[in-house]
């Protein structure tokens, strides 16, 4: 069917600038996804995986790398929108598995095999042990597991 | 008292003869209830016979009525089609034989820009007039008739001209002409409503029926409208949701429990695992699917060229927009005409006609059925492999997000219950750990049930009992002596039973320890066993998603295309 130029009979709709200045200042539901959906870049990936560097209680400068390197890489995405934690697999070697970065408090946390997680960051625990991913970030509805590549992949709860 | 008895008699016949001639009465007025009962269900049948005939007359009354205003109607439309359009199905029937002549080069050239030139005269607003006098020209290799005559058929109607010049140019093997004009009638698309048409010349498209040249530059065009439809809100999410669901329909709803029947027996997790092993086994189910659309050669189906064919039939010979409303008024008079006035069947024949018709699809909708569901789609694999290269982004996410989730449900440790006992292994690692442990409470078990066996309080009585009666012999004589005895004998087989009983019990619990152990032994290799199976079939989605991310749409458009041309004949 030939496109309607100027007639009202689109499936399109245009999309005008809102006098609610409400809407100006926050994305949608769907843009923050889009933004979330993106390939980590090569600079970020390699802050969150050189957190075990700083040595068993984090040092912070690195914890300090770590949250500017958080807000460069989703620099559109409001405080509320932002990743909880991250939790990946801790390189410290046995007893410890995994680490988890409290981002409210920047508190870098490792937890040895069997040792419970905080509750929203223990769902994240089996895809940050898995080989494929690099780490995990924690959202109050979703995780988003990022590949050693910076692909993302979205686990909704 | 006998004068008592005779009143009694004389009024008991007179009562009688009374009750008599009452029960007469009342069978006479029975007989006539009954009479008047059978009339009145005489009279019911009789109204709801001439209810029925009186439905029956109105129905039929109407049907005729129906009937005659829909002939009546008709004469109207048609002498309406005639005295307004009768010149269109004149330019229509030119225009198929146009086609024929310049098919086969029968006619002179004059002669086919003289009548193209009268059609042009009698259909002042119809777009297949000047079309056909361009065609006539182009033919006649008059340039300048030629394009005056196209830019007043676009001017008409662009998108129809387009896409008539298209298959014409195709027909005619130009190239160069049918990417121009092809390029043309898919900018004028909307790609969330697509007609059946533009469908047919997608997946023409696809096949290569229009050139290798023509189908990559026109498919820049379909880049455009996937960058156009992506910048909906909501809409990229839609489709990997959409793509999410159509991956995790390939996965498999297998039984493991032939397999790992140790664990389906054993641990109280085996649905869990069990699921978890379908959910990551849906990897290769996807590797093969998408392996199969892209293995081997393929060669353009004859069903795309026919479609293609028909497509310019259609255009030549299928009614204008103008005079459609006519059109469709004349096919539900011509339907109820057919269904004897029902007007009710009719309409409902027409709207199932129409909706066929007016079927519209949106692009994206239109890629994942070929991709997905090629059976109910009746996609090509040529489309298939358009569709899946033109989606291959929303497909690598989507299968990002179904392998994390398949990831995530595996169990992370694997639970054992023997008996009453229950342990827990990551990957069957620590087998001597849950060993000592099983083999720790069977024994306690063990101790337990040993402790239990020990002589009773009857038995106890029993001794104290004998032992009385034994000293009571010395003065009561040999009867006591006999019962003492007897009581003694009891206890000693009650005690000479108790380290039989003991001895059934540690056999009993060395068989247990045994078996134990070896089914513990077996849930462990299992457990190694599934690990490894997990692991390998979870690999599977490397290779998908390297499989995926190798496609290019550029790369899945047939480059080989038709030499041969049907006559067209009359539609």
């Amino acid at each position: 069917m030939a496109r309607s130029i100027l007639g009202t009979n689109s499936g399109t709709q245009t999309l005008l600038r809102s006098p609610n200045p409400a809407n100006t200042s926050k994305l949608s539901h769907q843009a923050v996804q889009a933004l979330l959906r993106q390939k980590r870049s090569k600079k970020y990936m390699d802050v969150v995986t050189q957190l075990d560097a700083g040595g068993h209680l984090g040092g912070k400068q690195s914890i300090d790398s770590l949250m500017e390197a958080i807000r460069e890489e989703l620099p559109d995405i409001t405080v509320d929108a932002l990743p909880l934690g991250i939790v990946s697999k801790c390189y410290l070697g046995p007893p410890y598995e995994v680490h988890t970065l409290d981002l409210s408090g920047s508190i870098i946390h490792h937890y040895k095999v069997g040792e419970g997680l905080p509750h929203l960051m223990e769902r994240a625990r089996t895809l940050a042990v898995h080989p494929i991913y690099a780490f995990i970030e924690v959202y109050s509805t979703k995780l988003i597991a990022v590949s050693a590549n910076g692909q993302t992949a979205f686990i909704e709860s | 008292m006998s004068t008592e008895r005779i009143i009694q008699a004389a009024d008991l016949s007179f009562i009688l003869g009374s009750l008599r001639n009452l029960q007469s009465d009342i069978g006479t007025v029975s007989g006539q209830v009954e009479s008047v009962g059978q009339d009145l269900s005489h009279t019911r049948a009789e109204l709801s016979r001439l209810e029925q005939s009186f439905a029956d007359f109105v129905a039929s009354d109407l049907k005729a009525k129906e009937l005659a205003l829909a002939e009546t109607r008709q004469v109207k439309i048609r002498q309406e089609l005639e005295t307004t359009y009768g010149y269109y199905a004149v330019v229509r029937r030119q225009a198929t034989g146009i086609l024929q002549a310049a098919d086969i080069s029968l006619v002179r050239q004059e002669t086919l820009r003289g009548a193209t030139e009268e059609l042009m005269l009698s259909a002042p607003r119809y777009w297949l007039a000047p079309a056909l006098v361009a065609l006539a020209a182009w033919i006649g290799d008059n340039k300048a008739l030629a394009d005056r005559a196209l830019a007043e058929a676009v001017r008409r109607d662009d998108e129809k001209t387009s896409l008539f010049f298209a298959l014409i140019a195709r027909r005619a093997g130009r190239s160069e002409a049918n990417r121009t004009w092809l390029d043309r009638y898919f900018g004028l698309q909307n790609p969330y409503q697509l007609d059946r048409q533009t469908v047919v010349m997608i997946d023409a498209m696809a096949n290569g029926v229009f050139g290798a040249d023509v189908s990559r530059h026109c498919g820049n065009r379909i880049s455009a409208w996937i960058d156009e439809l992506s910048q909906k809100a909501g809409f990229v999410e839609a489709q990997r949701t959409q793509w999410s669901n159509a991956l995790l329909s390939k996965a498999p709803h297998d039984d493991h429990s032939d397999r790992y029947s140790h664990l389906a027996r054993f641990s109280p997790a085996w649905q869990a695992l069990n699921n978890a092993l379908n959910g990551v086994a849906m990897h290769a189910a996807v590797l093969a699917h998408f392996q199969g659309v892209f293995q081997g050669e393929i060669k353009p189906a004859g069903s795309v060229l026919i479609a293609v064919d028909d497509l310019l039939t259609k255009l030549v010979t299928r009614f204008d927009d103008e005079e459609l409303p006519l059109r469709r008024k004349e096919e539900l008079c011509s339907l109820i005409i057919e269904e004897d006035g029902d007007k009710r069947t009719a309409q409902s024949r027409y709207d199932l006609q129409s909706k066929a018709f007016d079927e519209q699809v949106d692009f994206t909708q239109l890629l994942t059925n070929a991709a997905m569901h090629p059976e109910s789609s009746h996609a090509t694999r040529a489309t298939q492999r358009f569709a899946i290269a033109h989606s291959r982004d929303w497909i690598v996410d989507a299968h990002e997000d179904v392998a994390a989730r398949a990831r995530m449900k595996v169990p992370a440790k694997i639970e054992v219950a023997i008996e009453d006992w229950s342990g827990n292994t990551v990957k069957g690692e620590n087998e001597k750990e849950l060993l000592g442990s099983l083999q720790s409470h069977l024994q306690k078990r063990e101790s337990d049930a040993l402790a239990l066996v020990k002589l009773g309080g009857k038995h106890w009585t029993g001794l104290v009992f004998g032992v009385v009666l034994l000293f009571m012999s010395f003065s009561s004589g040999m009867i006591t002596l006999v019962m003492g005895a007897a009581c003694l004998t009891w206890v000693y087989f009650g005690y000479r039973n108790l380290t039989t009983v003991r001895a059934k019990i540690k056999a009993d619990y060395a068989r247990l320890q045994e078996q134990s152990a070896q089914a513990l032994r077996a849930c462990m290799a299992e457990a190694v066993e599934l690990r490894r199976d997990i692991t390998a079939r979870d690999a599977v989605a490397l290779e998908v998603t390297a499989l995926l991310k190798g496609i290019s749409p550029d790369q899945h458009v047939l480059s080989s295309h038709d030499a041969v041309r049907r006559v067209i004949v009359n539609g």
